[in-house]
């Protein structure tokens, strides 16, 4: 049968199965056994009485059908995938944990006296949390349960307050680490961590986007976010910027004193000695670089018992502290990552143990802890990697049917303008995001686009910059990570809706809810153009 | 008073499981010698035997009725017990799906046994962290264990998960549909799962079983631990036992209120107030 027909047939049968309900990952697993089918014994499907002569059932037991077991396999054993049950079980364990809690308090000591403070508290939050973890739905709650009551009571606009949290909550899968880049990045065999290097800056992009709109909105409307009344250990501006500022030296110093400590250690183990043979010097962690970070460590000191004073110093630390565990997470997440310690799935199993040992410090780790964060680290699993499964086996079938070239043919074929084909593709993402997981929106829909994108010419893809062949993947997977948070927003299903009215008050209803989104889906509009506008954006920091 | 999910019952039944699985699996090619003897005709034999004997945990122990040993007949025999004791006495949490009969305890418990799995394999990995960066002498093993472990960790979520009635689906047009219409659509879908669960296993049951399982294909690293011969029938059985679950389901549900059975909310109430008790609101 030739493979547009079996094309044909494989976006009416995916759409028949899910309108009758069956789960999304069987649907595609049938799909691939019906592809391979068609691909190479197409009579049995008109004469099912030929069963055992064809190449398919002609040996049982072995032949092309055994591919779909061997895509599985390989999915199943590959080594990044573990990366997903392990940033799952970090953020199931942050979630219970009293550190957001801290932080938000920490944040919002530092700008209570700011229009729109407690917004802007939230983003900030969201940002710090996003970069901490890779998923999104815990941190809707959160925030829904942290700054949601106060905005309120203090008399913010309601849609100002919703769509704040909900916008800034979805950040997680934006900042990496990110599950949606790890699983576009196996599904695409992209590298993971160039696609997480090329999310930084659209996802501080967007972030940064979201805080000067509540600014502006906040000042040209100061009605919309009242300010509190000031705090009884509240500061007064100055002296509230004197002790940040001696915060900031305590943070500088405690960091410094940990390069100290680790250039310590490598003299000990000699293991900042020249002399083997593919030598690289570790990074500030050479005898030569200890008086330096010795000065800076010094000239903290200074600043913190001359300059600030010892009482700010105190202040400074007493309302800072709560923002060092996240700090301290994030950097041992990212740190492994980029520090060339560890690949991804070793940096989310350290970021886990380290929220462990956060929550163990703080008197809060215990058995049951363990026990519930494992059990939605199980559920979770389950589910995203189930899905993964019935596409990895459709990916595989559809591609040896020679799938995703037809198609690229096609499209590159129809002589559009690549804008246009870009344009379109977006359209269609944000289209079956607003129905449809992130999960299964990348696993069968990123295979097909992928192809077609990479055989536009490049040098007509966005206006501004050129991008190298090798970098349209990471763009492409950033670009569809942006759509996502689209779709985590938009009506009738953007789930970051149904995190909130959980644990909204009774009286927002989801109408409420997403009437609050609005503006704030124009903002992630106007950073998707960014995107589409100027794409080497995403190969700044490459 | 009722019990509590994660008792320390909960902990160490399914721990004892997979420590008697890890070793009925780690020394299986004794048991393939002793009970399915490789026609002599091939050099299996020979191989497999050197496979078992470089692996062997106990060396020393005389085999008992054959290659195996007394332990290794042990634990195959305690296996069975074990999964029993392990499934009836779970206790549900308040998160999992709150109908299930006798037989569903079978998916909860193998729920249970991914748990451990998933923090064995975090303890795992970490420890090969730290013996590979602050001692600078990196296992062998450890790498390989990780992933061995996650293959099994992510095909028997997908068990429980269709227990839960947890995997991805789409309701949009299902939930308006009268209720005769539902069932229709259930049983077409699970007809196609059975379908998909017959071509896998009609098309690749010799690969998996012979070529993987019965010649015990080894990873071939240093460790050369049975990756291939262990997961590979592994997404067999987990596809089959997948499609009865199914089955079950539909009979469960048959008679049941269809808003029964929408899938709880995104969020379920004891994570919410142990998220809410986190942040201190009341």
């Amino acid at each position: 049968m030739d493979v547009g027909t079996i094309s044909i047939i494989l976006i009416v049968g995916l759409v028949l199965m899910l309108a009758i309900g069956m789960p999304l990952g069987f649907a595609s697993a049938v799909l691939a056994a019906l592809v391979m089918i068609m691909k190479f014994e197409p009579t049995l499907l008109t004469d099912p009485m030929s069963f055992g002569e064809g190449m398919l059932t002609g040996r049982p037991g072995t032949g092309p059908l055994y591919i779909l077991t061997q895509k599985v396999y390989d999915l199943m054993t590959e080594y990044v995938l573990l990366s997903v049950p392990l940033f799952i079980f970090m953020a199931a364990l942050l979630e219970r944990s009293g550190v957001a809690k801290q932080m938000y308090d920490s944040l919002n000591f530092w700008m209570s006296r700011m229009r729109g403070g407690i917004a802007v508290v939230t983003s900030l939050m969201a940002v710090l949390m996003a970069a901490m973890s890779g998923i999104i739905g815990g941190e809707v709650v959160l925030l829904g349960l942290i700054a949601l009551p106060q905005m309120l009571r203090l008399g913010y606009n309601q849609n100002l307050a919703i769509g704040t949290i909900c916008a800034s909550g979805s950040l997680g899968t934006m900042i990496p680490p990110s599950i949606v880049l790890i699983i576009f990045g196996l599904i695409t065999e992209t590298s993971i961590k160039a696609l997480f290097t090329g999310a930084f800056v659209p996802g501080f992009m967007l972030a940064t986007f979201i805080i000067i709109y509540i600014i502006i909105r906040t000042r040209l409307d100061p009605s919309q976010a009242p300010l509190p009344e000031p705090a009884e250990d509240d500061l007064p501006g100055g002296e509230k910027l004197r002790a940040f500022l001696a915060f900031l030296s305590i943070l500088v110093a405690g960091f410094a004193t940990l390069l100290l400590a680790r250039l310590a250690f490598l003299t000990v183990t000699g293991r900042n000695e020249p002399g083997a043979e593919n030598f690289e010097p570790p990074a500030l962690g050479m005898v030569a670089d200890a008086p330096y970070i010795g000065g800076v460590v010094v000239v903290c000191l200074l600043l913190m018992f001359l300059v600030f004073g010892w009482k700010y110093t105190k202040l400074g630390w007493h309302h800072g502290k709560g923002l060092v565990p996240p700090f301290a997470v994030i950097f041992i997440v990212l740190g492994s990552i980029y520090g060339g310690i560890t690949g991804i799935t070793e940096a989310a199993g350290m970021g886990a143990l380290a929220v462990f040992l956060i929550a163990l410090f703080r008197g809060e780790a215990s058995v049951d802890l363990v026990w519930i964060s494992l059990m939605r680290t199980l559920r979770s699993t389950g589910t995203i990697i189930w899905v993964t499964v019935g596409a990895a086996a459709l990916a595989g079938a559809y591609t040896l049917a020679g799938g995703p070239t037809y198609i690229a043919g096609l499209i590159v074929g129809a002589e559009m303008p690549t804008m246009m084909v870009i344009l379109i593709m977006m359209v269609i993402l944000l289209f079956m995001g607003a129905f449809m997981d992130w999960v299964g929106i990348v696993l069968l829909i990123i295979p097909v686009f992928l192809p077609i994108v990479q055989r536009l010419p490049i040098e007509e893809i966005g206006l501004i910059g050129q991008l190298e062949p090798r970098q349209v993947a990471i763009w492409f997977g950033v670009l569809f990570c942006m759509n996502m948070q689209v779709s985590f927003l938009s009506p009738p299903f953007g789930p970051a809706a149904f995190y909130l009215k959980s644990v909204a008050p009774p009286h927002i209803s989801l109408t409420d809810i997403f009437r609050g989104f609005l503006p704030f889906i124009g903002i992630q509009l106007l950073a998707l153009s960014v995107l589409l506008i100027w794409p080497s954006i995403v190969t700044l920091l490459l | 008073m009722v019990e509590k999910s994660g008792g320390l019952k909960e902990w160490i039944i399914p721990f004892a499981f997979v420590l008697c699985a890890g070793w009925a699996i780690w020394h299986a090619p004794a048991y393939i010698l002793d009970l399915w003897p490789h026609d002599d005709t091939t050099s299996l034999t020979v191989q497999i035997s050197e496979i078992h004997k470089r692996k062997d945990v106990t060396p020393n122990l005389p085999g008992l009725f054959g290659v195996a040993d007394i332990v290794d007949w042990a634990a195959l025999v305690l296996l069975p017990f074990i999964f029993y004791l392990g499934a009836k006495t779970i206790v549900p949490a308040q998160m999992e799906f709150e109908h299930y009969s006798r037989i569903d305890k079978i998916a909860m418990f193998i729920g249970r046994i991914v748990m451990i799995l998933i923090i064995s394999m975090t303890s795992v990995m970490l420890y090969e962290v730290f013996v590979r960066y602050a001692l600078e002498k990196p296992t062998l093993w450890a790498n390989e264990l990780t992933l061995w472990i996650g293959g099994f960790v992510f095909m028997l979520s997908g068990v429980y998960a269709m227990q839960q009635r947890s995997h991805i689906r789409i309701f949009i047009l299902y939930d308006v549909m009268p209720r005769w219409m539902q069932h229709v659509c259930d049983i077409i879908w699970l007809v196609l799962l059975w379908f998909f669960a017959a071509c896998l296993v009609f098309g690749s049951y010799k690969q998996v079983f012979i070529n993987k399982f019965y010649k015990w294909q080894t990873f071939g690293t240093a460790f050369d631990p049975p990756i291939p011969a262990t997961i590979q029938p592994t997404i067999l059985i987990v596809i089959c036992l997948i499609a009865i679950q199914a089955l079950l389901n539909l009979i469960a549900d048959w008679n049941k209120d269809p808003s029964e059975l929408i899938e709880k909310d995104l969020i379920d109430e004891e994570e919410l107030e142990a998220i809410k008790k986190s942040v201190g609101a009341n």
